[in-house]
């Protein structure tokens, strides 16, 4: 057995904030993103020059051929600290797509090293203005799209319908069955101020009427495009004591890659389910925990189907049944597993991995409110594809 | 669209030195992939390393394959988000293992559309797309021929 992660429980959250989750902003991204670092400072009892860290992850993940503008379409780390006026220590940005369990081991690896001791860790999350959000207007497929664009096979609808078809058919579900994820992710959205979908849940026969683009994922199966910044401060677990709130502290991560070369975008499901299995191994070397003691499970859900393939490769349902086991298993406020208790992506709009982490540090700091769950002492957040992505484990007290 | 616009084409492929060979074979409706010149193993695409012997330097060339196969995945689109397919909804892309290597895999077009029956292991054969503005693209059509292996 490989020994346990140097850092567990060495560092903590210690507070956030959350922008409104729109549509569109009427203020530029970058406005919303210092406004919101701030909120975040001063909920965590600190100022603005107690920060000496930064991280995020700024990815614009649009397939439309948008501009990537920093300050307006997306916020670096260095854009923040910058317009913050400050100097910081460490500032750096994750490159990869599971963007939120990639800031988080920037963060912590920072401050349990000593080369930053209070880190803001921000995500801001844009919806161009103009223009279909994944819709490209290119006439030449040159580099590697010219390898699937000719035939018509482009972007992440496509590239999440084939191992989710491949999951339907080999182990003979209906895409029916999906509803009671979007019916759980909206009913828990509804009750979060800051949603996009604030008071607006969905019944089994709206998912089942929606629109379906690339089969079997229909529109109702993708989080909708948003303008929204979350940002969180973490620090060491011994200063994180002499705050105002409850610490969480992070207990270990883990990290998934692809394992093959494949064509651009080509997801099939064994390379995506091989690296939930492997994640699961690398949380439970690092930390010690497995995942049945999780009582705050929170996955990833941009697309509907991930619920399934985190739900089977973490091992909280068996491989094959995470169809049926949706059905009876995870309504919360029934007392179910709560997969969803924050509403993931779907309940609160396209926000990444942020609703899984903040679910996280709500529930096991109490600071949940009217959504409290009785038992929250061990959380785990997922974001992305199992393969593209990764996992962090949260505990109420240090381990 | 104005009625004097030019209905919008589909993405043209851009040949370039890592796929020239491929492009001009297809033209001629024939399946050519790149093949490492040191373990003598296929790939696609060609990547800047050959992913089974990781040598940087793979001198790969395109040598022409069966392109029988069996059908991974599909998905049907009802909505494109690329120019030029707007009168092919509603059409299917299938996600094929080519035999002549265990993991060799193709994304292409369904020719036989949306309505014809398909399961996970049906056995396809490789066909080409004839484009207007470009080199036929490769695509599928269900082998009548062949039980599928289910």
């Amino acid at each position: 057995m490989s020994d346990r992660f140097a850092a567990r429980s060495q560092v903590a959250i210690v507070g956030y904030a959350h922008s409104p989750v729109r549509r569109h902003h009427d203020v530029p991204l970058g406005a919303l993103a210092l406004d919101t670092a701030l909120a975040a400072i001063a909920d965590a009892g600190l100022t603005k020059d107690d920060i000496d860290g930064f991280t995020t992850g700024s990815l614009l993940p649009t397939s439309g051929g948008h501009a990537s503008v920093d300050g307006v379409s997306v916020v670096t780390a260095n854009w923040l600290a910058e317009h913050l006026g400050l100097n910081p220590r460490f500032c750096a940005g994750f490159q990869g797509f599971g963007q939120i369990p990639g800031s988080v081991t920037m963060a912590v690896n920072a401050l349990a090293t000593g080369a930053a001791d209070y880190v803001v860790l921000h995500r801001a999350l844009h919806n161009p203005p103009r223009g279909r959000y994944h819709a490209n207007p290119m006439t030449h497929a040159a580099g590697p799209r010219q390898w699937v664009a000719p035939q018509g096979y482009f972007g992440p609808l496509s590239m999440i319908a084939l191992p989710y078809n491949e999951y339907l058919q080999r182990f003979g579900a209906s895409r029916d069955a999906m509803a009671a994820v979007l019916v759980e992710a909206r009913a828990n959205g509804a009750r979060i101020p800051w949603s996009y979908w604030y008071e607006k849940p969905i019944t089994t026969q709206e998912y089942l009427d929606a629109r379906v683009i690339a089969e079997p994922i229909g529109v109702l199966d993708c989080d909708i495009p948003v303008d929204g910044v979350a940002a969180f401060v973490l620090t060491r677990s011994d200063r994180a004591r002499d705050l105002p709130h409850q610490p969480v502290y992070v207990a270990g991560y883990a990290m998934g890659s692809p394992k093959r070369t494949r064509l651009p975008t080509h997801w099939p499901l064994d390379d995506i389910m091989e690296a939930g299995f492997e994640i699961r191994r690398r949380l439970e070397d690092a930390t010690g925990l497995t995942p049945d003691v999780v009582d705050v499970p929170q996955l990833y859900d941009g697309f509907s189907p991930f619920v399934y393939f985190w739900l089977e490769s973490l091992g909280l349902c068996p491989v094959g049944e995470a169809h049926r086991f949706v059905q009876e298993g995870i309504d919360a406020a029934a007392g179910g597993l709560p997969i969803l208790s924050g509403g993931g992506a779907l309940g609160n709009g396209r926000m990444h991995g942020v609703p899984q982490m903040l679910e996280c540090y709500l529930q096991l700091s109490q600071r949940a409110g009217d959504r409290q769950l009785t038992s929250a002492t061990v959380g785990l957040a997922c974001h992305s594809s199992p393969h593209f992505g990764g996992a962090v484990m949260y505990t109420a007290e240090p381990l | 669209m104005t009625p004097d616009t030019a209905p919008a084409h589909k993405p043209v492929p851009v040949p370039d030195p890592t796929s020239e060979a491929y492009w001009a074979a297809a033209a001629e409706h024939r399946l050519a992939l790149a093949r490492c010149g040191r373990c003598g193993r296929f790939t696609h695409p060609p990547d800047v390393v050959c992913p089974h012997c990781l040598s940087t330097d793979p001198g790969f060339t395109f040598e022409p394959v069966d392109g029988r196969g069996t059908v991974r995945s599909w998905t049907v689109l009802r909505d494109s988000f690329l120019p030029g397919f707007a009168d092919d909804i509603p059409f299917v892309l299938v996600d094929v293992e080519l035999d002549v290597q265990v993991d060799l895999r193709l994304i292409g077009r369904l020719v036989d559309g949306p309505d014809a029956p398909l399961r996970l292991g049906d056995r396809v054969v490789t066909v080409f797309d004839a484009r207007d503005d470009g080199p036929p693209v490769p695509a599928f059509a269900l082998d009548p021929t062949a039980e599928g292996e289910r």
